[in-house]
């Protein structure tokens, strides 16, 4: 590298930090003009906060048995100072099993959502920095993703793949991709004939160089939105994998509970301390990830906020 | 009594900038069965002025005050209901954006049978059997109702609503702008064919353009317009003949058909003023080659000058002298750039 | 237009294409199965004749790339093999299922698409008040709670505490019923379809909703709204018949889509009220490892979402007389 183009490459690595650094703070931003997206994010930040302390705060051991004080087994028993959100049918305390569902659900839908941006990001890149043939091919790739039946296809997928929450992840991440591809895409593609993607190329920087420092700056904030929004997903999709049998066996979910309740009867029973809580979590949950991702929107797309 | 008497209106915009006034303080009549011809700059507030008329402005704008007279009654007082009495039954209104203001996914004469029918009371064999007499008034086979916007061509599209406009009847007809997105031969056929109209129909036009040549080929009379405000109204043969204010002076050097074929066209230097912040004196000071101390401190008003005509010019009683020496003075503008120290960028101007 | 016979073309080829490519997706997961690799097809518990009967059909002696055209040419006659479990043959276990999944799915949509086109046009048109405010939330609301775990609480609430509707299932045990129509005209059947219909709906409304409303929103700030207003139309006029109207093509366009969207997820539903459907078919035969009903049932959900895709793309172009006039 001669000293002038050094010169020249040293601003647009500072720009280029700038802009990432950029797209983090504009959360913050968001949070302060949306008054919904900064309940996103407080249910978020409070999630986390349980999700980490959840041993220190549990009372019991979200798989222990409970006995009652003559010895029997504390089943089904409804809400009280010592479970306050009663006992499962196997006399398991409810209160333990939600402080440490909220563990998987985020550890899922953030994982998921890093995974599903990530690979969309990069196949958007590299479909619109390249076009022609690479391009043909993972668009159609998209459209055999977007032609697959999701959550069939996951249940049948992690069926195969064995039931573990990685495997949902590595599921989630394999058929999500295609709506953040397409988006980074054609967004690559008018990014691609700026003035100062072609000086760049012309100054000698390579493809990848190109890609990464020149154009993926300013493709990130739509890599949050969709990551946003992917988090929520990934939450109501493990959920639902859980709900229907294939979920981790080892490990409290929300969506494991619901199954838990829903095949111990616990409807009949009007067991509602049991099955409302993990539900609304996850309602929660999700909600906040669309909060945020709606905040976003409107902050990329100003015309939205305006009608 | 004038038709339509429009009294120190002003309509303002709120925008993240803050207000912007569109229009400052107009006020303009039309004569019964005569064309005025409103001409100014883009974004001098032509279009605002046109649509504050039967109040139908974007989101964001408001009418702030003055009066609106149509046949003596102030259309800004009427209620929602009664305002809504004078659309298109007494004003008929041929937006800017003629081309779009067809609804894609219905028939065109449904489109005028529609209107007829909720607007004007007619039953349905009687409005059609109307719009296929308007289509061929204005220009149009009546075999084309059937058709949908997209398989018009612009100047067919054009005609269509020049035919709604017309369909009950109005007193007056607004023309905002009505041929500019028209190629040169068929501006000239639409416009020949609005002005046959407005003297067989014995309407009232007021034909909204930025070209000063329409307005001399097709109306009585001329309202001048500069960033929100009249300057100068008379009618064509005199105003143009003579102008009064520096601004249609101007105006007159940059247009080819009203000088001598060799004369040069002379654009007028600078930028209309930012009415986010109007100037206290003259909004076109800055770009006039004839201001003198008291124009940019002073806000000039329109005044008669005698003969039926109207200037908002402190010089407008010097405006034989004036006339003489402007093309002289706007090209030497020119070659200098803008007098204005602000947002005179060089290059601007009209046309 | 060779515009428009060129696009549909060009979308047919890739529907046709999707299609292919699920179909070896298929095939090589459900050949790479845990166990022995004929697994897919023959139970272990079959007797040897039919053992060597299914091997022959199938073609599972026959190298790789053989057994995939055979596998190929199967799917498209629509012979999957037989069940495991019930032992019949697979195309009659999908025939019996896949009526109850279209009257869910559809009842569902209708309602959905109906409630939430009204529903969308008036969070438009009440812009800017609170109902805007608050709607757009309860809406978000309903698309992010569970579907099952409505459904749970529809069960507990309407079912196990007031009784009203039955909890699972199409039809009350013991019923019969000479035809499939009989049945489906039947009270019994629709006291078991309100539930897993109405919570399919609450959760599909949320679509076309937000959908209609944006939408409308656009339409509205078009010219020939302004020009609407100016001729004096009334403002229910103007709000129905041309602002909703224009709204309303992508919204059709959704319907097609929605029809093969939710059946891929009425997995869920059909679980929850145990509703003897395409997508609890799949889900008991993944779970129990009846392959050869898994698989076909996984590639039904897929032929109607792919061919719903593409019938989404020919309503849009009929449905807009700006893409159909062009035929002319």
């Amino acid at each position: 590298m001669s000293g002038s183009e050094r010169a020249a490459a040293l601003p647009q690595w500072t720009r280029a930090a700038a802009t990432w650094r950029d797209a983090l703070l504009v959360t913050w931003a968001v949070a302060r003009r949306d008054r919904f997206a900064l309940a996103g994010l407080i249910i978020y930040a409070v999630l986390l906060a349980v999700a980490l302390a959840a041993p220190a705060l549990a009372p019991y051991n979200p798989l222990d048995l409970n006995y009652r004080p003559d010895g029997d087994v504390a089943a089904n028993e409804a809400p009280s100072l010592s479970h306050w959100l009663g006992t499962t049918n196997l006399g398991r305390d409810v209160f333990s099993q939600v402080l440490f569902g909220t563990r998987v659900a985020l550890v899922v839908g953030f994982v998921a959502a890093f995974g599903v941006v990530v690979l969309g990001t990069l196949v958007g890149l590299v479909a619109g920095y390249y076009s022609g043939w690479v391009d043909t091919i993972l668009m159609r790739l998209a459209d055999v993703a977007f032609g697959i039946p999701f959550l069939p296809m996951a249940i049948v997928l992690v069926a195969f793949l064995g039931p573990s929450i990685w495997n949902t992840v590595l599921v989630m991440t394999l058929l999500l991709w295609r709506d953040t591809g397409r988006v980074i895409r054609a967004q690559v593609l008018s990014l691609r004939t700026r003035s100062y993607v072609e000086a760049a190329r012309v100054l000698g920087a390579s493809h990848v160089r190109t890609m990464f420092v020149h154009i993926a700056p300013n493709v990130l904030p739509l890599s949050f939105l969709y990551g946003s929004l992917a988090v929520g997903w990934a939450i109501l999709t493990e959920a639902s994998i859980s709900f229907l049998g294939f979920g981790d066996p080892n490990v409290i979910s929300w969506g494991f509970m619901l199954q838990d309740a829903y095949n111990s009867q616990a409807m009949a029973r009007h067991a509602f301390y049991w099955f409302v809580p993990p539900g609304l979590c996850i309602m929660l949950a999700v909600m906040a990830g669309f909060f945020i991702g709606r905040g976003y929107e409107e902050l990329l797309f100003p015309r939205l906020r305006r009608r | 009594m004038p038709l339509l008497e429009i009294e120190n209106l002003t309509v303002q915009y709120h925008t993240l900038h803050g207000a912007v006034q569109a229009v400052r303080g107009v006020t303009l009549s039309i004569e019964r069965g005569r064309a005025l011809g409103l001409v100014g700059e883009s974004g001098c507030g032509k279009t605002t002025l046109a649509r504050a008329l039967i109040n139908v402005l974007a989101r964001n704008a408001a009418i702030t005050g003055g009066a609106v007279r149509f046949d003596g009654v102030d259309l800004l007082q009427l209620s929602g209901g009664a305002l809504n009495d004078y659309r298109w039954r007494r004003i008929g209104l041929v937006p800017q954006a003629a081309m779009d203001s067809l609804d894609p996914v219905y028939r065109v004469g449904d489109q005028l049978v529609e209107t007829m029918r909720l607007r004007g009371g007619l039953t349905p064999a009687q409005a059609r059997e109307r719009a296929a007499r308007l289509f061929a008034l204005v220009g149009l086979e009546p075999t084309r109702l059937r058709l949908y916007p997209h398989e018009l061509s612009g100047g067919m599209k054009q005609r269509v609503v020049i035919a709604m406009a017309l369909a009950l009847q109005p007193k007056l007809v607004i023309a905002d702008e009505p041929v500019t997105a028209l190629d040169v031969i068929v501006q000239h056929q639409v416009l020949r064919t609005m002005r046959e109209l407005q003297e067989t129909l014995s309407l009232s036009l007021l034909l909204i353009t930025h070209d000063i040549s329409v307005v001399a080929d097709l109306c009585d009379d001329v309202a001048v317009m500069y960033a929100g405000r009249i300057v100068e109204t008379g009618s064509v043969r005199e105003v143009f003949a003579a102008p009064q204010h520096p601004y249609t002076m101007g105006l007159r050097n940059a247009f080819p058909s009203l000088r001598a074929s060799s004369a040069r066209l002379v654009p007028i230097e600078g930028y209309p003023p930012d009415l986010a912040s109007p100037p206290n004196g003259c909004a076109f000071a800055p770009r006039c080659p004839f201001a003198v101390q008291r124009c940019w401190g002073d806000d000039p008003v329109l005044m008669p000058t005698g003969g039926g005509r109207l200037a908002a010019c402190h010089r407008a009683m010097e405006a034989d002298v004036l006339r003489i020496q402007a093309p002289q003075a706007f090209a030497r503008l020119e070659a200098t750039g803008s007098q204005a120290v602000e947002g005179g960028a060089p290059g601007g101007g009209i046309p | 237009m060779p515009t428009r016979f060129s696009f549909l073309a060009s979308r047919l080829s890739q529907t046709v294409l999707v299609l292919w490519v699920v179909a070896t997706l298929l095939f090589l997961i459900f050949r790479l199965m845990p166990g022995n690799p004929l697994v897919a097809y023959i139970d272990p518990n079959f007797t040897a004749e039919v053992q060597q009967a299914l091997l022959r059909q199938f073609g599972l002696d026959q190298p790789l790339h053989v057994q995939y055209a055979v596998f190929l040419s199967n799917l498209v006659r629509g012979e999957f093999g037989r069940s495991f479990f019930s032992r019949e043959p697979v195309s009659q276990v999908m025939w019996q299922v896949l009526p109850n999944t279209l009257v869910l799915t559809l009842s569902a949509l209708l309602l959905a698409y109906a409630v939430g086109v009204v529903g969308g046009a008036l969070l438009a048109a009440r812009r800017g008040t609170w109902a805007e405010a608050w709607g757009i939330p309860a809406v978000l609301a309903t698309r992010a709670a569970p579907e099952f775990w409505v459904g749970m609480l529809a069960l507990a609430v309407f079912s196990f505490t007031l009784n009203w509707f039955p909890s699972s299932g199409a039809t009350s045990p013991g019923s019969a019923y000479s035809t499939w129509w009989a049945q489906v005209a039947s009270w019994d059947f629709l006291r078991h379809l309100t539930l897993p219909a109405l919570t399919l709906a609450l959760y599909l409304q949320g679509l076309p909703t937000l959908l209609m409303r944006s939408t409308m929103l656009e339409v509205m700030d078009e010219d020939f709204i302004t020009f609407c207003r100016m001729r004096g139309l009334p403002e229910r006029t103007i709000l129905l018949r041309h602002a909703a109207r224009n709204a309303l093509l992508p919204v059709v366009t959704a319907f097609a889509l929605g029809i093969g969207y939710s059946i891929g997820g009425n997995v869920i539903i059909e679980t929850v009220f145990s509703w003897p459907g395409l997508g609890r078919t799949l889900v008991r035969a993944v779970a129990a490892k009846d392959y050869p009903v898994a698989q076909a049932a996984f590639f039904l959900i897929a032929v109607v979402m792919i061919v719903m895709n593409f019938v989404a793309d020919l309503l849009y172009s009929l449905l807009d007389p700006r893409v159909s006039h062009e035929r002319q």
